[in-house]
């Protein structure tokens, strides 16, 4: 089975709860420490003015992870090819070539990458490849557990997907598009 | 719009709550070496080596459960492999919890895991207070409970001495499916005292729109087009389905959210509009409201008309007393211009308007009040059992099972104090007007700390309840613990209550155990049971299994010492066999059984053998569910078609006996309580020259002090700190991270700062549940600093409630 696998993010909805977090270390069995993490939301713009006249809308909160490019600066960064795409779209890593020369890490402008200790790697956002996919599920943690029910996974390659309709319908952008990397994760406006 | 990124290094979630840069944990093996002291070595292999456990592609087996990491009793799919949990998956079927598990949820698992839980009975050997305690077997356990040891008395002495009064035990459970189970024990037990978390929750809100209304309402956020939300925090404190419905539809989605807080937080951040309130005022900026539509007629006439009692006293009192916009401004801070507005925009609206009633504790002392004016506002759009307005919702039937509830003629009754000679017009109890179910509990344990009860209570019985941490006033709590000579604990961990146990009784997680199944009321009802996904780990039990253990036990020689003394019993006696009058008595009665067999049985007579194994396998359960049910997108399922929602039962009608919204109710009147909203100058907002108000809250990633120690959560959030307003805090030169001193005539404690604008000058707010004393607790262990150190115990008057947001304190930077 092959597939083109994307995600979609109505990143308005967002209550910065941190449950796809959650949801996300204990399906792939991230160690915990504040570094280690394979998504995050990240809490852009700050109040501003003094209270009882603070000006705020431009709080927003981001879901933040691989955006999985289509072209990929950690593959191309990495010295000993330890990094691929695979056959669902997937930007992967051979684990028994990574010797966390840490190339990757620096190539990746959305910071997606850290390094697991416990299995001397460095790790990002898979879209739960090697658990829920592996298992034959079509979801990932982090979509299904989220309470505001922003995020849509799903098959760029399948017209009828969920995902595919959703990004006929709406406006999107891509998070620094100027850099020509292809992300294929998506920001509905 | 493009989105600036930085750094994963500076992002260490929410700023507001979390610690940038805070240290790690960073070993993967929590059972072992560093960590702590041998009590962490896994011995069974049913306990996973590691915090998280990677998800297999192997054999699993799937259980349908409900969370207990709060109140919501959210649906979860538990994934077991080689008998360990190794994740918890929204359970899509239920309509309550629409396929979502929040942080909290997903992080279930640490509960069952952690190595801090109490594993085995035991039974105190040093000083009460100072956590020392000896391990023992069950029965060694029972039979302390029963004969006491050289430490402490037991349950035969005490009632011996006590001439069987039954009342001399107190009983308290926190919130929980298995809360009935203990209740059932205080029930056949034969005790008057029954104290639980209402009147430290939402004892004034319930009673306010049970009044008003007949009854505690949802709100269909899911249809309305006007939300006004004060004093609730719903993007943070988390109720389901009201966050899922609430933030989908703000900010040009198809409703305007109304966000009135003192503090700026992420319901602000995520709201139409945010209003900033001087705490403990929402009564007069409702009263305001309620004024301008009732001088500019705004009100739904016909709803009027049908459904009101007293509405032109209210109206008169509201209009006479001159609540003017512009009077509420200079009480709340909120411009009168705003509050002609927002009136007006919500009888627009109505009635797919809703004056969100909210489900907190009581903050201010006018609360019940507060409650009330806030019912009858809505009312007056007509959005009363409504689409898009506060519905009752229809409840699905359940069947019944047997409980015991003998009559000990010794038994006195609850320990309340009458006054000798009420005046008229005055509440006939020394501490408040009504006394509730729940009770009261701060003033409780005031009374029994000053003497002031009508006999001796000699013992308390407490379940999944953690006085300590949950109530103004710590210093207190803990002579009252100290007083008590016997006090026997239930829980899951060794909570700072625990620590002044005599014997202390280890339950299972809600992993562990199958509870009573329930029924969720509401727009789409539903049957939801939390079945057991793993058997209980150490030597733990669910409680119906140690009150079964626990009253096998007692029962008989207690039921001797009724003989001895109760008059009704030995009248009995004369005429009937023993065996047949111990049968009344008897109790282990309502632990006979399983819970699973009692689950079924309560399906089952209803709803068929087959309704009952399809609750048990899928969790939930409602009737034509295989007909509605379906998947309707990645993240949306149909529940109930349309026109099937029970959007409206009543045509309106609100369920008090007079089937109308009551304004202005004599019956209150005669037990010293306003009949009707009315705002009092004490009500106002007052802080010292150097003080400040201190405010205390929730957020998403914490319920109190339950879930204190759960790795995963500490990892998300390592503490709490205090929000001070940053000119404030230039002023006083406090910088991020510094250590701060809190204090109040109750006491103190210490915690990290935050300066913030998102906070008022005159204000103060940290977060509720952390800072314990429980040396046991190796992540919460005096983590943070504790509200109810601080906070005194301000009795609300019409419940007793404890008034939260009512203490005055300073800080210093230590």
């Amino acid at each position: 089975m092959m597939a083109n696998y994307a995600m979609a993010f109505d990143y308005k909805l967002c209550i910065n709860c941190h449950a796809c977090e959650v949801a996300c270390k204990e399906e792939n069995g991230i160690d915990l420490g504040a570094k280690n993490h394979r998504l995050w939301i990240d809490e852009d713009g700050e109040t501003e003015g003094d209270f009882w006249n603070l000006a705020r809308d431009k709080i927003t909160f981001i879901q933040m992870q691989c955006q999985e490019c289509q072209d990929a600066p950690c593959l191309k960064a990495c010295p000993n090819g330890a990094i691929y795409i695979d056959d669902n779209g997937i930007v992967r890593l051979y684990k028994e070539k990574c010797d966390l020369t840490l190339a990757c890490m620096k190539a990746c402008p959305y910071d997606a990458r850290y390094i697991d200790e416990k299995n001397a790697i460095t790790d990002k956002c898979i879209f739960c490849a090697d658990t829920r996919l592996a298992r034959g599920e079509t979801t990932t943690a982090c979509q299904i557990t989220c309470p505001a029910k922003l995020r849509y996974f799903g098959d760029l390659d399948d017209e009828e997907s969920e995902i595919s309709k959703i990004l006929r319908e709406r406006k999107h952008f891509t998070l620094k598009p100027e850099l020509g990397t292809k992300p294929k994760l998506f920001y509905l406006e | 719009m493009s989105v600036e990124v930085s750094r994963r290094k500076f992002l260490q979630g929410s700023v507001a709550l979390s610690v940038a840069g805070a240290s790690a944990i960073s070993a993967t093996n929590l059972f072992s070496s560093e960590h702590a002291s041998n009590k962490h070595q896994p011995t069974d292999s049913r306990i996973p080596s590691t915090i998280t456990t990677k998800t297999g592609t192997g054999e699993a087996v799937e259980v349908a459960t409900l969370c207990e990491m709060c109140v919501n009793k959210c649906a979860a799919l538990a994934r077991v492999e080689n008998g360990v949990i190794t994740k918890l998956n929204p359970n899509p079927m239920f309509p309550k919890s629409k396929n979502m598990l929040c942080p909290r949820g997903n992080a279930g698992i640490q509960a069952a895991y952690d190595p801090d839980r109490l594993k085995y009975p035991m039974i105190r050997t040093g000083e009460k207070g100072k956590g020392q305690f000896k391990r023992v077997t069950w029965d060694e356990a029972y039979d302390a409970i029963l004969n006491g040891t050289d430490k402490f008395p037991g349950l035969a002495k005490i009632l011996e001495e006590e001439k069987d009064n039954r009342s001399s035990m107190l009983f308290c459970a926190g919130e929980g499916m298995a809360e009935h189970t203990f209740k059932q024990f205080y029930q056949a037990f034969g005790s008057s005292n029954w104290l639980n978390h209402a009147s430290l929750c939402l004892q004034t809100v319930v009673s306010g729109y049970g009044v008003t209304l007949g009854g505690y309402p949802q709100s269909d956020l899911d249809n309305a087009e006007y939300i006004i939300m004060a004093g609730a925090n719903r993007a943070e404190a988390i109720v389901t389905p009201d966050t899922m419905d609430c933030f989908k539809r703000t900010k040009g989605r198809g409703a305007k959210l109304v966000c009135v807080d003192p503090r700026f937080t992420n319901t602000a951040a995520k709201a139409d509009k945010w209003l900033a309130i001087k705490p403990g005022t929402d009564l007069a900026f409702v009263l305001a409201l309620t004024y301008v539509v009732f001088t500019e007629e705004l009100y739904n006439k016909k709803y009027v008309a049908n459904y009101f009692n007293g509405l032109e006293d209210y109206k008169n009192s509201v209009i006479t007393n001159k609540y003017t916009p512009e009077w509420a401004e200079k009480i709340t801070g909120i411009k009168a211009k705003d509050i002609y507005t927002i009136a007006r925009e919500f009888m627009m609206h109505a009635p797919k308007a809703i004056y969100y009633p909210g489900r907190r504790s009581t903050f201010a002392t006018n609360d019940f009040q507060l409650r009330r004016a806030q019912a009858i506002f809505q009312a007056l759009g007509g959005g009363i059992d409504t689409k898009g307005g506060l519905i009752f919702g229809k409840k699905l039937k359940l069947g019944k099972h047997e409980g015991l509830e003998p009559l000990y003629a010794r038994a006195e009754a609850r320990a309340v104090s009458k006054k000798d000679h009420p005046k008229k017009g005055e509440s006939g109890y020394d501490d408040c007007a009504i006394v509730s179910g729940g009770g009261s509990w701060i003033a409780w344990r005031n009374r029994y700390l000053e003497d002031r009860m009508p006999y001796k209570v000699r013992g308390m019985f407490c379940y999944k309840h953690n006085p300590m941490m949950n109530m103004p006033n710590t210093k207190k709590t803990a002579q009252m613990l100290k007083k008590m000579d016997l006090v026997v604990t239930i829980d899951t961990m060794p909570s700072d209550t625990v620590m002044y146990a005599d014997v202390v009784l280890p339950e299972c997680t809600y992993l562990e155990r199958t509870d009573p199944v329930k029924t969720f009321g509401g727009v789409e009802p539903s049957i939801a049971v939390r079945n057991k996904v793993i058997d209980p780990l150490f030597e733990t039990k669910p409680v119906r299994d140690i009150l079964r253990g626990l009253t096998e036990k007692i029962s008989k020689p207690l039921f001797e010492i009724t003989k001895k003394y109760d008059e009704d019993v030995q009248d009995e006696l004369e005429d009937s066999d023993e065996a047949e009058v111990y049968a009344e008595f008897d109790l282990t009665l309502p632990f006979e059984g399983t819970q699973e067999e009692v689950n079924h049985h309560m399906v089952a007579s209803v709803y068929g053998e087959e309704a009952a194994h399809k609750l048990h396998k899928d969790g939930v359960f409602y009737p034509d569910m295989d007909k509605f049910y379906k998947k309707i997108g990645a993240n949306e399922h149909q529940y109930y078609p349309e026109k099937e929602k029970a959007y409206s039962v009543r045509g309106g009608k609100p369920k008090t006996p007079s089937g109308k919204v009551e304004c202005n109710i004599a019956n209150l009147a005669s037990k010293g309580v306003d009949p009707m909203p009315v705002w009092k100058d004490e009500y106002n907002f007052k802080v010292e020259e150097g003080k400040f108000r201190l405010l205390t809250g929730r957020h998403a990633q914490f319920t109190q002090s339950g879930t204190s120690n759960n790795s995963m959560l500490h990892d998300l959030i390592m503490t709490n700190f205090i929000w001070i307003n940053q000119r404030v805090a230039d002023k006083k030169g406090i910088k991020f991270g510094d250590m701060i001193e809190v204090s109040s005539k109750t006491g103190s404690t210490r915690l990290k700062a935050y300066p913030t604008e998102k906070i008022g000058p005159d204000t103060l707010f940290f977060i509720h549940g952390f800072g314990e004393e429980s040396s046991e607790l190796t992540w919460a262990y005096k983590n943070g600093g504790n509200d109810n150190a601080v906070i005194e115990d301000v009795v609300e008057p019409v419940y007793g409630a404890a008034a939260m947001h009512e203490t005055n304190v300073e800080i210093r930077k230590v």
